[in-house]
């Protein structure tokens, strides 16, 4: 029978996550169960060690401080609690000892919700679980662990688990798959498609294996034009090698695998090589059928623009299909694929559109081979929203006596292609770190002679460089240049690697802790400071540059992606695999969390101010912060750091 | 009238000394009670925080002692530091029927017999109340006049009156802040002492709420109580 008081804890609670998702009734039988607790000021609500007696805490009034002790005994402020937020809630669903001492900073009222009742809740309330995971992503064994733990329990009830992950959704087996031999007639194939009413046939070996595959396109193309006869075997028009896929293939692989290859088929085999047995096909319009929203579609749109202004359009358009999957919680590696080839295409464009330009000026071809380099987010393929363009040319080497005129070609196209960007919305550089830049526009020997000099002379200017630059990668041109470069990079490191490692090691742990932030957060609030936070230079760049001098320190060059680079990290260096997992995924966190800002806000979302963030954004930007500086900690003893300081 | 009165009081003055005749004639619900009491002796040593506390508060028909009558009970436990809802006590009584309803259902707001609240009678409502109180220290706002309602309805029932340590917060807070110039002796209702320590003033005049703005009062007073002493507080020290 609920009484007056369990509806006012019921009032209070029902305006906070996770308890805002329940209903009433349940609501007010958890109220009913609340330890009202009392804390005067400097009193201990719980220390390091004690474990957690079913009960996790909401401020009722005041405020309670979270520290953590250091070995020395000094106190670190971690987190500090205000009226309406929760806390102790991680160690109890992890079953773990309390880690922090929380203290009442002024005399403060605590609701103790029991948390007995609450594990119950979990299943049948799936936004609780996820918001109580969110809460416990700090430490990702936990939430891993727990996850585990529970699938069982949120299995039954999949659509209540708002997140539609359609992306993730296993393809559907479409259909028993037509096939041919390769000495088979074109007529014989084409009589086949249209019995079986499909739009291609998979031409496949005696032992079923695929080697080919025809579509209605190729029979148009081929037979209908009359370029092959009809009585031809459809090994003479078929496309091979096919691009095949696993059985167990999500929408989110196939769509990644169409970007990549640029085919509109697929051919599923059993064990997703052209090494098994065909047993499906998937084409774009099964895709397409399975998600309205493709971005294929737009990509081949980015393919017939006819100027920078559609493309801009048509960028703005990528804008929306990233807010969906943003919203649908899609894996970040595959929100990234999908923009980054989106991205990519508006360069090629740009590119293709800069080149006709040079033509219509009557400056003739590219005198020389070249390439065009994507750097610093695009070039690992992490750049979500439009940010600065960064870019550079590189041109084969050319006899003396041509240099200047190769290079004022190239320059002049390095204008218009960045011109063309910056109308499509990706705004000049201010660093000026662009290909139209006379530094930024060099043929390979120039490249290798800048890069030595960087990297001997450590400079600020030119350690922010090479950080930029390391990340690169070639999106149009003949693709042979920039290996080159890498070569010498690792050639010259080989000389006096230790001391450039170094030195930009401690250009990496520039950026301070970002764990002031909530101190910073916390003074805010109280009105004496109204400092915003950068997302970027205090939680993403310590991750993107510890990944690079640690990737470079492993001589694996060719890796230029954060996750892909912590991944293979983590297999070079098993005994610290879970470091560098929870790195990736603190990435992961910050990366969404800075483009869902910066869609709803318009701009780049490098600056947030706390006010602005949900109490799970709060929560997960604070558990990020920790592999932030572990991995800070990393760089400082492994290239010895405390020494240089 | 008059008559009644007095021989009420008679029994208040000698129920701490029972004769044996009075003994006999108690309900057994009471006798359990004493029994319960009895088994259990606090000494004066014993720190406040590890004492079993129920804070108490009863709503009644009026301010005459005489005449008024309990409409409802309401009662928390206290240990240590919190304030345990699940183990609340509440209970409603019936308006008498010789009671017109007045001012006071203005002040509690409990409409003579509402549908919204389910009673019981009086015997079952103290038997109950015995029953949870035990052997704990009953605390509560000017609880002299609560304590004399609830022992004069024992009373009509042939039981005792409640033995129980009894703990005034008014008396606490005066001691705290004694009156005086700066503070007048109106200061120390509970209205103005959870303004002046900042406790928000919902559900006043329901026997819960009241009970819950007391025990919150409670803990703050002792709080600094032990400030102003120096250390823990003990029995001894109230």
């Amino acid at each position: 029978m609920p009484n007056q008081v369990t509806h006012r804890v019921c009032d209070f609670l029902k305006d906070i996550e996770p308890f805002s998702y329940l209903d009433r009734a349940v609501l007010l039988q958890v109220a009913a169960r609340v330890e009202v607790r009392y804390q005067p000021p400097g009193t201990v609500v719980f220390r390091p060690g004690e474990p957690p007696r079913d009960r996790f805490y909401v401020v009722k009034e005041g405020t309670i401080e979270l520290f953590s002790e250091d070995q020395s005994g000094e106190e670190l402020l971690v987190e500090r609690c205000g009226e309406g937020e929760l806390f102790g809630i991680r160690p109890l669903l992890a079953d773990d000892n309390y880690v922090f001492v929380a203290r009442a900073a002024e005399e403060s009222l605590l609701y103790a919700v029991n948390s007995e009742g609450f594990r119950d809740l979990i299943g049948n309330y799936p936004r609780v679980l996820q918001y109580l995971l969110a809460s416990m992503a700090g430490s990702t064994r936990y939430a891993r662990a727990y996850r585990a733990a529970t699938a069982k329990s949120t299995a039954p009830a999949p659509d209540e688990v708002t997140p539609d992950l359609q992306a993730l959704q296993f393809v559907q087996q479409s259909r028993e798959p037509i096939v041919c031999q390769p000495e088979q007639t074109i007529i014989d194939a084409a009589k086949a498609m249209t019995e079986a009413e499909v739009g291609s046939i998979v031409v496949v070996d005696e032992a079923q294996h695929p080697v080919g595959i025809v579509t209605d396109r190729d029979l148009r193309r081929s037979v209908a034009t009359a370029l092959v006869s009809r009585q031809s075997p459809v090994s003479a028009i078929m496309s091979s090698p096919v691009v095949c896929i696993g059985e167990r293939a999500t929408i989110a692989d196939v769509q990644i695998a169409m970007l990549r290859s640029g085919y509109h088929h697929l051919v599923q085999t059993a064990d997703g090589t052209d090494r098994s047995a065909v047993t499906g096909v998937i084409s774009e319009h099964d895709v397409l059928l399975a998600q309205g929203n493709h971005p294929a579609v737009l990509i081949q749109e980015i393919g017939r623009a006819k100027s920078p202004h559609y493309l801009r359009e048509l960028r703005d358009r990528a804008e929306a299909i990233l807010a969906g999957l943003l919203d649908k919680e899609v894996a970040i590696s595959y929100i990234t694929a999908v923009m980054t080839q989106i991205n990519d295409a508006i360069i090629r464009k740009s590119m293709k559109l800069a080149l006709a330009r040079m033509q219509a000026d009557g400056h003739g071809n590219p005198p020389a081979l070249f390439d065009w380099l994507a750097l610093g987010s695009q070039g690992r393929g992490e750049q979500l929203l439009r940010t600065d363009q960064d870019n550079a040319l590189i041109f084969e080497d050319v006899p003396k006596e041509h240099y200047n005129a190769v290079k004022a070609y190239f320059l002049q196209l390095a204008d218009y292609v960045t011109e063309y960007l910056n109308t499509a919305g990706y705004s000049y550089c201010d660093g000026n770190m662009m290909a139209s830049n006379p530094k930024w526009c060099l043929s390979v020997a120039k490249w290798k002679a800048q890069f030595s000099r960087w990297m001997h002379d450590n400079t600020a200017e030119h350690l922010l460089n090479t950080s930029i630059f390391f990340d690169y990668r070639g999106v149009w041109g003949n693709g042979s240049l920039p290996d080159k470069l890498t070569a010498h990079i690792f050639a010259e490191m080989e000389g006096h690697s230790t001391r450039f490692q170094a030195s930009l090691a401690r250009a990496a742990l520039q950026n301070p802790s970002p764990l002031t932030f909530f101190r910073n957060f916390v003074v805010e609030r109280s009105g004496e400071h109204k400092d915003q936070f950068d997302l970027k230079a205090r939680a993403m760049r310590p991750l993107t540059d510890a990944a690079r001098i640690l990737i470079l320190s492993a001589r694996k060059g060719n890796i230029n992606n954060t996750f892909l680079r912590y991944e293979a990290l983590a297999k070079l260096e098993p005994q610290n695999a879970q470091l560098y997992q929870d790195a990736a995924e603190a990435y992961e966190v910050l990366i969404r969390l800075r483009a869902v800002l910066g869609l709803k806000r318009g701009d780049s979302g490098r600056f947030v101010a706390p006010s602005e963030l949900t109490r799970v954004q709060r929560l997960l930007l604070r558990n990020s912060f920790a592999p932030v500086r572990e991995i800070q900690q990393l760089l400082e003893l492994r290239f010895q750091l405390t020494f240089l300081r | 009238m008059e008559g009644s009165d007095w021989l009420d009081r008679l029994r208040y003055r000698f129920g701490s000394h029972a004769t044996d005749s009075e003994t006999g004639s108690w309900p057994e619900w009471y006798r359990n009670y004493r029994v319960t009491l009895a088994g259990r002796t606090v000494s004066p040593d014993q720190l406040l925080r590890e004492l079993p506390i129920v804070v108490l508060d009863a709503e009644t028909t009026g301010l005459q002692v005489t005449r008024d009558r309990i409409l409802s009970l309401g009662a928390l436990r206290v240990y240590g530091n919190s304030i345990h809802l699940a183990e609340k006590f509440e209970g409603y009584l019936p308006t008498p029927p010789h009671h017109t309803p007045g001012d006071s259902v203005a002040i509690h707001g409990i409409i003579p017999n509402s549908r919204r609240y389910t009673y019981s009678d009086e015997p079952t409502l103290l038997a109950e109340l015995l029953d949870y109180l035990g052997a704990s220290i009953i605390v509560g706002h000017h609880i002299g006049f609560d304590l004399e309602m609830i022992n004069r309805s024992l009373a009509r029932h042939g039981a005792g009156p409640l033995q129980n340590r009894i703990i005034d917060t008014a008396q606490l807070a005066k001691r705290l802040r004694p009156a005086g110039y700066w503070t007048p002796e109106g200061e120390y209702s509970l209205d103005s002492l959870a303004r002046r320590y900042r406790i928000p003033l919902s559900d006043r005049h329901t026997a819960l709420g009241d009970c819950y703005i007391t025990a919150v009062l409670w803990l703050k007073l002792l709080t600094r109580l032990a400030i102003k002493i120096g250390h823990d507080l003990h029995l001894r020290d109230l």
